[in-house]
């Protein structure tokens, strides 16, 4: 049927070498090698004193990496994390001091405050998980001071406001210098580890929780795992640095871990940029080194770092990783074609979706006292695009919305193949292969094009959080595979070449293909698709409707919820016509276009 | 011991709940908190200190000087940290831009006016009693903002389109009600509440930068629990804390006092989080 | 004008000569003595006491020709009240400043952190901080404390109460600092050893403005004294206070602070300060016949004249901070500037004689302060920076 050649592994392997995570991966490496070659012959020039400030600088970081998982990628506004330092400081120099049993090696004792730090910071940040953004920011707050005021009250373990020793590590990390390496290593990994999963596709995954939440869901994102995972990971990193700082200072009281502290590590990770490792990183360095160069400044340390967050969300919320992203600033070409490729639908749903219906069955929903959907049938078949069309208020992305679980049904049931979805549960959907698009395009801006669309396949990795902290083999496994759909997705819907482009650089039509290629990564079986063509241009309506009706002949059931009778005429099967709520019309859209009360209500002409 | 409690309670009480009206009066205006609320509490108390004692001016001139610089402050936070990030993608920058802003009064305060609690002025020259005005003080200013914002919300044009622009923003805009002016005046109200609420409770508080934190956090409990933009809530709310705090405080003493009130905050907010009176939030998808 | 070849060559030469010549100059470099006092913060009023004192004192030592010619250069690190600030300080001092001798921290709470870290560093270290664990000559060999121990202190003051005032149900309160902490933790045994019952103690944040609710469970408790160990003045200013307000007749007896003029100044009622006994110092005090000691005197005339204020602070802190550089100047004239010497020097001392008081070390004992000059006194009897001795009091 087409003539075109069909667009070859060639041209996919040429765009690859501009794309994040191939060869440019030793370029993305290449600063936090720097950072640890400087680190590393830090002693040959710089003093004791400096030495102390930078082994300052690395125990903070090693908190501030993991905080970084919570706050700039999963957007937690998680501002008392100092409350694990603090813990993680007194149960390390608790434990090694002998206070309550007999004295532990440092080493275990730090190695015990890993998993009580994991267990709290589970216990500080699960309210996420229910409560609005503010609300948490407060419950935070008041855990550090719970955990102060606990510290101060429990004389007999903490010593009260009379404090404990903190631990000493054996040698070779007794010394100053031996200590400052034994921090810079402990740093190094942290690094390591925190970048390993933000380019993984649980990193993906906590930036689309942050930013485009409802299209996490949708991609199968379940968030409280997910979040839970985070903050265990980033209590133990948080309780492991409050025992090396306790071996820095030597010697903790309460009143060492203040707000101001807490207030430093959640600036450093936005002055750094949210979605960055390196951009927190310089951020904590910045703000542990800017104080000590003069001694008034030491004074004024927290004012700076709250004008400096007052500047940077004003005018670069981007932080010092926008500043960075140098090649986010070279200029698109301005008349770029979206060119879809419709012969590679069948190589990307290559997996045949097994043959069947999604079923509305008389199914009602009431708003208040308004009837948004009122008893209403409709047939989604496999390998045919059914429309939904109907005026503004008729109930059609309702419709849309329950079928994928946002609203629960009050009356009647939606069937897969017969059997009844579970009401809400939003983010199983995925994994029955029923995909969605959004009226408003809901997309990560801050991360690339392909990032963007590899989230939509995470659920299809194999690999555990830890293999992708640890980099084990199964990590690349599924980041290849992740990749390689995705650009074979952004080839079908003909943006391949935009792969490393940040988002939010995109014009509207191109958002909308991308979601369109987000949801084919999960190789659906249904697919439900909210006014896809809102702005797009006739000619791009018109490789629009081309591509719809290669993923129908693929075998997926579409379900086109439109305002464009064109486009409901050229590439519907079936059509659906709403009204108040209640089904109008409903037929070939032969019959549709003619019939009499379609056209007063709706059609006109 | 009893009276002790439930004067000094009801004091509080009426404290947290004005710092929590100053809240709801911004979050009103624009649909988003502001961490300024506690900042605005402490400096009444700095304020009237400075102003009062330090500068030796007369009680009634000194109150208006704060309530001015109060309402001041309050269209700085507009102009400064909310209206930039409103019209911004990112829904929470007004977390951060607030706290920025908050941060930066509480240090300035704590560099140059002190870090140790000083003392506030006696107002009334009047012999101390059971029923001292450090006591009556608080409650006759909560009871003047409430009834004031009733009469205001009621009975006034201005108020009736502050309730306009916090019911349905656009469909307000739409009628032609400036809405830009209409928040900064919220503002600025919010910001005369607040410092009120400190100067009232000076005596009580006395003038200490690091009121501002504990009066963000004990000022927000009566937001929480009484449901957002709820005024009645909050008063309700914040007299039970009051007297749930300082019945803990006068039984076991302070440390374990401020435990039990986080503890039991945390629990009642993760069991309710819409708050024991507000609605459940409806998501736009 | 470009510089001639010959310029250049001169100047390099000059520059060489210089260098050579160096060991002489050297000779004549000033003495980096590092001092951590706690200028600013909650716990700043010893600091700020002690500061003057040792502003004067070195500046009389230096203008009398310092020590064999070379002045002391005084470098300072404000703690902030904060032991963390503190460790940060005691680390620049002795490993970038490379200071011979660390005067501080003047705090309780500080010094416990930096102590021992002092110690790693073999830095010889003074402090007058009182809780008794800060001196150990096994553990830090080179650490002499030129103050009393809270051993010394509790003792004069426990002793006050209950053999003076007879008065056998106390309430021991402090604020939640190390130093507060610490001495709550040492004065209650010693009490309940004298028989004394203990009806209230406890640790309250210091900045907390309402002070009632403690006092009233003091009252509820039964209490005949209130004990406050604090060097806070707003909060001690504040027991005192509350205590007045609720017109409840019990005496205060406690920490020095209480006395001084910074709490003085937060009294909302001048006759609130009746029936305060705070520790204080013979040395310090007028004697029964109402006189100074002539060392005193004479240091308060030099105090006068030197136009050093005394009304917002105490006199022993001033003089503490005067006598102390003044001994590790002896120890350095004595034996120089050698960690190992200045040790030595300390370890044989006997009886420096200060204004503040005669300090003594052996290598057992580093707690240098003689135990009979440790009085209470009467804070409403202050005059020109010095008090009465409490009434009853052993003379």
């Amino acid at each position: 049927m087409d003539t075109q050649a069909t667009p070859e592994p060639t041209k996919l392997r040429a765009s690859r070498a501009n794309l994040p995570g191939s060869a440019s991966t030793f370029g993305a490496a290449l600063p936090f090698l720097a950072l640890l070659a400087i680190g590393v012959a830090f002693p040959l020039f710089g003093g004791g004193y400096w030495g102390v400030i930078a082994t300052r600088a690395c125990v903070y970081w090693v908190l501030v990496s993991g905080l970084n998982l919570v706050v700039g990628f999963a957007g937690q506004i998680a501002i008392g994390w100092v409350a694990l330092l603090t813990l993680g400081a007194y149960t390390t120099s608790v434990l090694a001091a002998g206070n309550v049993m007999p004295a532990l090696p440092p080493y275990l004792a730090l190695a015990i405050a890993a998993p009580v730090g994991a267990v709290f910071g589970l216990i500080v940040g699960l309210p996420a998980l229910r409560l609005r953004t503010f609300y948490f920011a407060i419950t935070t707050l008041g855990f550090a001071t719970i955990v102060t005021q606990v510290a101060l009250a429990w004389q007999s373990v903490t010593g009260g406001g009379v404090g404990v020793p903190g631990p000493v590590f054996p040698e070779p990390f007794a010394s100053q210098w031996g200590f400052y390496y034994l921090c810079l290593g402990l740093a190094a990994v942290c690094t390591w580890m925190t970048a390993n999963i933000a380019a993984s596709r649980f990193g993906r995954a906590l930036t689309a929780i942050r930013d485009a939440e409802v299209a996490a869901e949708a991609s199968g994102i379940a968030k409280p795992v997910l979040l839970g995972t985070v903050f265990l990971f980033s209590g133990a990193v948080a309780a492991v640095a409050g025992g090396l700082f306790a071996a820095l200072q030597s010697y903790i009281t309460p009143d060492a871990f203040t707000l101001d502290l807490s207030v430093l590590f959640f600036i450093a990770i936005l002055i750094g940029g949210r979605s960055s490792v390196l951009g927190p990183l310089l951020g904590t360095i910045l703000l542990t080194v800017l104080p000590e160069f003069a001694a008034p400044l030491v004074a004024w340390s927290t004012f700076l770092y709250a004008v400096l967050l007052l500047v940077i969300v004003l005018a670069i919320p981007g932080g010092i990783a926008e500043l960075l992203d140098f090649r986010n600033r070279r200029p698109l070409e301005s008349d770029r074609a979206i060119v879809p490729q419709p012969l590679l639908v069948a190589r990307l749903l290559d997996a045949a979706p097994a043959a069947g219906s999604l079923t509305l069955d008389q199914v009602g929903l009431s708003f208040g006292g308004v009837r948004a959907i009122d008893g209403l049938d409709l047939e989604i078949r496999a390998g045919q695009v059914h429309g939904l069309i109907g005026p503004n208020g008729s109930g059609k992305t309702t419709t849309l919305n329950v079928i994928s679980g946002y609203y629960a049904p009050q009356r009647g049931a939606v069937r897969l193949n017969g059997a009844a979805l579970p009401a809400l549960a939003r983010h199983l959907r995925a994994r029955m292969r029923i995909a969605r698009t959004f009226q408003t395009p809901r997309i990560v801006g801050s991360a690339s094009v392909l990032q963007n669309v590899m989230i939509g396949g995470t659920i299809h990795g194999h690999g555990t959080f830890a293999e992708s902290l640890l980099s084990l083999p199964r990590h690349w496994r599924d980041e290849a595979m992740l990749r390689d759909t995705a650009m074979l997705a952004l080839a079908t819907v003909g943006l391949e070449r935009l792969a490393p482009v940040r988002a939010d650089r995109l014009q509207h039509a191109e958002l909308r293909f991308i979601e369109i290629a987000r949801a084919l990564m999960l190789r659906p079986a249904f697919l439900l698709l909210d006014e896809p063509a809102a702005g797009l241009s006739v000619e791009e309506i018109t490789r629009l409707s081309t591509l719809l009706l290669a993923i129908a002949r693929a075998g997926t059931g579409v379900l086109l919820v439109e305002h464009h009778p064109d486009l409901i005429f050229d590439v519907c099967h079936h059509v659906t016509v709403l009204n108040l709520g209640k089904m109008l019309a409903a037929g070939r859209p032969a019959e549709i276009r003619s019939h009499r009360e379609v056209v007063n209500a709706y059609l006109g002409g | 011991m009893v009276e002790s409690i439930v004067l000094s309670g009801t004091a509080m009480g009426c404290i947290y709940a004005l710092v929590a009206v100053t809240y709801n009066v911004m979050f009103s205006a624009s649909r988003v908190f502001s961490f300024t609320a506690g900042a605005l509490g402490m400096l009444g108390g700095v304020l009237g200190a400075l102003f009062i004692a330090r500068m030796g001016l007369p009680v009634a001139l000194g109150l208006v000087l704060v309530l001015v610089g109060g309402a001041l402050l309050g269209i700085v936070t507009e102009i400064v940290a909310v209206r930039p990030v409103l019209k911004s993608l990112d829904q929470h920058l007004y977390v951060l831009s607030t706290l920025a802003l908050a941060l930066m009064i509480q240090q300035f305060t704590a560099i140059q006016w002190s870090t140790e609690p000083q003392p506030f002025p006696r107002l009334l020259d009047i012999t101390r009693s059971e029923f001292d005005q450090q006591f009556w003080l608080p409650m006759l200013a909560c009871a003047a903002v409430i009834g004031g914002l009733e009469l205001l919300y009621r009975h006034t044009l201005i108020g009736h389109a502050f309730l306009a622009i916090a019911e349905d923003n656009y469909a307000a805009r739409a009628l032609g009600l400036p809405e830009r002016g209409l928040r900064m005046t919220s503002y600025a109200l919010a910001g005369v509440i607040g410092t009120l609420a400190g100067f009232a409770g000076g005596e009580m508080l006395l003038a200490f930068f690091a009121n501002a934190p504990m009066l963000t956090f004990y000022g927000f409990v009566p937001v929480a629990l009484g449901g957002m933009g709820n005024n009645r809530g909050a008063v309700v709310a914040g007299l039970l804390l009051g007297l749930f705090q300082q019945t803990a405080n006068f039984l076991v003493g302070g440390i374990f006092a401020s435990v039990a009130v986080f503890t039991v905050f945390i629990i009642v907010l993760l069991a309710r989080p819409e708050g024991l009176v507000g609605a459940a939030l409806q998501r736009r998808v | 004008m470009p510089m001639t070849r010959r310029q250049v060559l001169a100047s390099g030469a000059a520059a060489i000569a210089g260098s050579v010549a160096k060991p002489a100059i050297a000779a004549k470099e000033p003495i980096p003595i590092g001092y951590l006092p706690a200028l600013t913060g909650p716990s700043s009023s010893t600091g700020v006491g002690i500061n003057r004192g040792i502003q004067l004192a070195v500046q009389e030592i230096n203008a009398a020709g310092g020590i064999d010619g070379r002045q002391i250069e005084l470098i300072t690190r404000d703690t902030q009240s904060d032991p963390t600030k503190a460790v940060n300080g005691a680390a620049e001092l002795t490993r970038g400043q490379k200071v011979s001798v660390v005067f501080g921290p003047v705090n309780s709470g500080e010094s416990l952190a930096v102590v021992p870290l002092l110690a790693r560093t073999n830095t010889p270290q003074v402090h007058p901080c009182w809780v008794d664990s800060l001196t150990d000559p096994k553990k830090y060999p080179m650490c002499f404390r030129n103050a009393p121990t809270n051993q010394q202190i509790g003792g004069a003051a426990n002793g006050y109460v209950v053999d003076v005032l007879k008065h056998k149900k106390v309430a021991v309160v402090s604020d939640t600092t190390g130093y507060g902490t610490a001495s709550v933790n040492a004065y209650v045994p010693m009490l309940k050893a004298k028989g004394a019952d203990v009806v209230y103690q406890g640790n309250v944040d210091a900045a907390n403005p309402d002070l009632r609710p403690e006092l009233l469970r003091m009252r509820s408790a039964g209490a005949e004294a209130i004990m406050p160990w604090s060097v806070n003045a707003g909060f001690l200013s504040r027991i005192i206070n509350t205590r007045g307000q609720m017109d409840w007749d019990v005496p205060i007896v406690g920490q020095t602070t209480l006395g001084s003029g910074q709490t003085q100044a937060l009294l909302e009622k001048p006759d609130y300060w009746a029936k305060v006994y705070p520790n204080n110092f013979r040395s310090v005090c007028y004697a029964a016949d109402g006189k100074l000691s002539d060392r005193t005197s004479a240091f308060l005339d030099r105090l006068k004249s030197a136009k050093i204020e005394m009304g917002d602070t105490l006199l022993w802190w001033i003089a503490l901070g005067y006598d102390s550089p003044r001994m590790i100047a002896e120890a350095m004239k004595a034996v120089g500037t050698e960690a190992e010497q200045v040790t030595g020097y300390l370890n044989k001392l006997k009886e420096f004689g200060g204004v503040y008081g005669d300090i003594s070390f052996t290598p057992d004992r580093h707690d240098g302060y003689p135990d009979a000059e440790v009085v209470m006194v009467e804070a409403n009897s202050l005059k020109e920076g010095a008090f009465k001795v409490a009434p009853g009091y052993g003379a």
